[in-house]
């Protein structure tokens, strides 16, 4: 126990990841999320409309399949603005760091020498607002890994460029050892 | 005997006949039923044809066992450090392995193999692949050498080094686990496994009793009176016993039959692990691939002083894949304290030392007391209430309350992490109580999170996530937390020790 009291002292020099600067995913993302949940609302809507169409007892409910569908948008809209703004991520020296959760606020953080692999993903809309999402893979399996959306395509190449060459530093080292 | 493995080798040819039993066997248990019932329902011209049938199958799998025995060669590359196979009868596969990807080499050996005298190696890798690989056919001497050459690469470069190995392979073992301590094992550990055993085989017996049933048309209310009548007959307790007898018995086979013999012995870099009754495995592990160390130990393990140790490896495959693949975990059962001790020291190389101990919160006890018991109860009273016969049961909920109680405050009680400058161990269980150790550069990931309405109670949640799988720490002050997190991180990135 005295020897970790001692390095105690140290832990207060230590870099803190709770204190860091976070960068918000960009402006333009909300729009990616709100035409992504408007397609989707639609697609409910057209479902819907379409069993009332052939069902016809299920006509009497209208209204409550109208309201239930208006409330179902305007809590989902709630909920991703929630998690849009509460999301945000860190790129610093030695590790990768990422905020987000709609209640509950989780923070990851990975450290470089551990990451397995990196993925740049464009989807068709992102691509319009020249964003994209970077997924970091770790040995941790399904639970620790990173998906970092919302950043705009030029950072995200960097980040992936500047990792992939650390990747390729811990790599060399193994294989001198 | 040459042990040169750079050049492509064959496997040992009796594969030829492994490998056709093995395909005989997968063949034999898909149709294990329709087979029985053809024999059974088949007049005896249709019989000579089935036969027929079965010797046509049985020539054609010796026919595609002997061309995959020609086309499966494998040989060693010492430039790249890589163990290459060729494989494939119709399809040429080819696959390499680099050498440092190898997590461990298994040589097992069947009932078959153990017949014709020769050995099975399986090469179980992490990383991007995730893939298997083994050799059906090999015998005795090739194979620990190939193991040898395969997990020694440093020592491989030595060839002086082998040779006193070939002499002196025997090293002493310096844990053994005795018939007795296997028979105490049996009777206190590892129940969960045996009952879904039970359970599976009950399954698979009813559901081929009623596919029979339907077959032969047997009435089934003559077939559930006689059932009915069998338990009146046995009162629910004798019934009960039966049952948990079935269950230890079947408890002590599995854990005979799993680790029978089981001795652990040192080898240069590794620990060779070696059990079993009927199939003998060797497992060769080499310490710094193990993730989590831990150990655990109900009630009647700690009065007959035994602990039961588990290895755990990087799970296989990668994150990629989608799918969580097993993880290779070793178990040695019936350690004493000072073979458990022997054991971590050769893993970790060192006995933990006293470390910073931290608890969780009262709140742990908030959330499972509410979902665990308040819910259920509330669901039981309001049904209860209003459904006359389930009335003169509701005295039962107070009793599974207090049961619910109990347990989840011992889980509170033992929810503990441990923190010094080399480990991390973590303490939990009810009833089995384990210790999880691990060392800071195990960890691929660290998550912390709180619940907004904890932040003013300084209440928060740790997660580490290794290639062995998670260690959570909850309802702990969120500064101390903190704190750890930063520490640790310090730990991985400042210095350059590896994962594995």
């Amino acid at each position: 126990m005295s020897q970790f009291e001692n390095d105690t002292i140290d832990i207060r020099s230590i870099p803190r990841y709770e204190e860091i600067e976070l960068n918000k995913p960009h402006r333009n993302y909300w729009k990616i999320i709100l035409i992504n949940l408007l397609i989707f609302l639609l697609l409910l809507a057209l479902a819907l409309t379409a069993v009332c169409l052939l069902v016809p007892e299920v006509k009497a409910y209208l209204t409550t399949i109208i309201i239930g569908h208006l409330t179902l948008a305007a809590l989902l809209f709630l909920l991703f603005k929630a998690s849009f703004k509460k999301r945000g991520y860190a790129l610093r020296t030695h590790d990768i760091v990422y905020k987000s959760g709609i209640i509950a606020q989780s923070t990851t953080i990975i450290p470089l020498n551990r990451i397995q692999h990196i993925e740049l993903n464009e989807g068709v809309f992102s691509r319009i607002y020249k964003l994209g999402a970077l997924q970091i893979f770790t040995a941790g399996g399904q639970t620790g890994h990173l998906h970092i959306t919302g950043i705009p395509i030029e950072d995200a190449k960097n980040i992936k460029e500047l990792l992939l060459r650390k990747l390729d530093l811990t790599a060399d080292k193994t294989e001198v050892n | 005997m040459d042990y040169d493995f750079s050049k492509p080798h064959r496997q040992s040819a009796h594969g030829i006949i492994i490998m056709t039993a093995s395909t005989l066997i997968k063949i034999t248990r898909a149709l294990i039923f329709p087979i029985v019932i053809a024999f059974v329902k088949f007049k005896t011209v249709s019989v000579l044809y089935f036969l027929l049938a079965i010797l046509v199958i049985v020539l054609v799998s010796l026919l595609f066992a002997y061309l995959w025995y020609l086309k499966f060669t494998f040989f060693l590359n010492k430039e790249k450090q890589e163990f290459v196979i060729h494989k494939g009868i119709i399809n040429k596969d080819q696959v390499t392995i680099q050498l440092d990807k190898i997590q461990q080499v298994n040589i097992n050996q069947s009932i078959l193999q153990k017949i014709i005298g020769v050995y099975g190696l399986k090469i179980d890798t992490a990383g991007a692949h995730g893939e298997e690989v083994s050799i059906k056919a090999i015998d005795e001497a090739s194979a620990y050498n190939l193991k040898a050459h395969l997990l020694n690469r440093a020592t491989s470069a030595s060839p002086v080094e082998e040779e006193t190995k070939q002499i002196q392979p025997e090293t002493l073992p310096f844990l053994k686990i005795s018939a007795l301590t296997l028979f105490k094992v049996g009777l206190t550990s590892n129940y969960g496994q045996s009952l879904t055993l039970l359970a599976a085989f009950f399954y698979f017996v009813f559901h081929n009793l009623r596919e029979f049933m339907n077959i032969y048309e047997v009435d089934k209310g003559r077939v559930e009176s006689a059932l009915t009548g069998l338990t009146t007959f046995f009162s629910v307790s004798v019934l009960i016993i039966i049952f948990l007898v079935a269950l230890l018995v079947i408890n002590l086979v599995r854990t005979f039959v799993k680790y029978f013999e089981l001795e652990i012995s040192k080898h240069q870099h590794s620990l060779l692990i070696s059990s079993g009754l009927f199939a003998k495995k060797n497992t060769l592990v080499s310490p710094d691939k193990v993730q989590i160390t831990a150990y655990s130990q109900n009630y009647f393990q700690k009065k007959m002083n035994m602990f039961n140790v588990r290895l755990k490896q990087a799970k296989n495959g990668h994150a990629k894949n989608g799918k969580e693949l097993h993880g290779s975990t070793l178990e040695v059962p019936g350690c004493n304290v000072t073979e458990r001790d022997e054991l971590i020291k050769m893993i970790l190389g060192k006995i933990p030392a006293s470390a910073k101990l931290f608890i969780p919160n009262w709140r742990f006890l908030n959330l499972p007391i509410f979902f665990n018991l308040v819910l259920p109860i509330a669901i039981f009273l309001i049904i209860g209430f209003n459904v006359p016969q389930i009335k003169p049961f509701l005295p039962l909920a107070s009793v599974y309350f207090l049961i619910g109680v109990l347990m989840i405050y011992i889980s509170y009680k033992r929810h503990r992490i441990n923190v010094n400058e080399e480990f991390i161990i973590k303490k939990s269980g009810i009833w089995d109580i384990s210790h999880e150790i691990i060392t800071p550069n195990k960890i691929q990931a660290i998550t912390t999170f709180q619940y907004p309405w904890h932040k003013s109670v300084d209440v928060g949640h740790l997660c580490l996530h290794t290639a062995a799988g998670q260690i959570r720490f909850k309802y702990g002050n969120y500064t101390e937390i903190k704190n750890l997190v930063n520490y640790w991180l310090y730990q991985i990135e400042s210095g350059d020790q590896d994962w594995m």
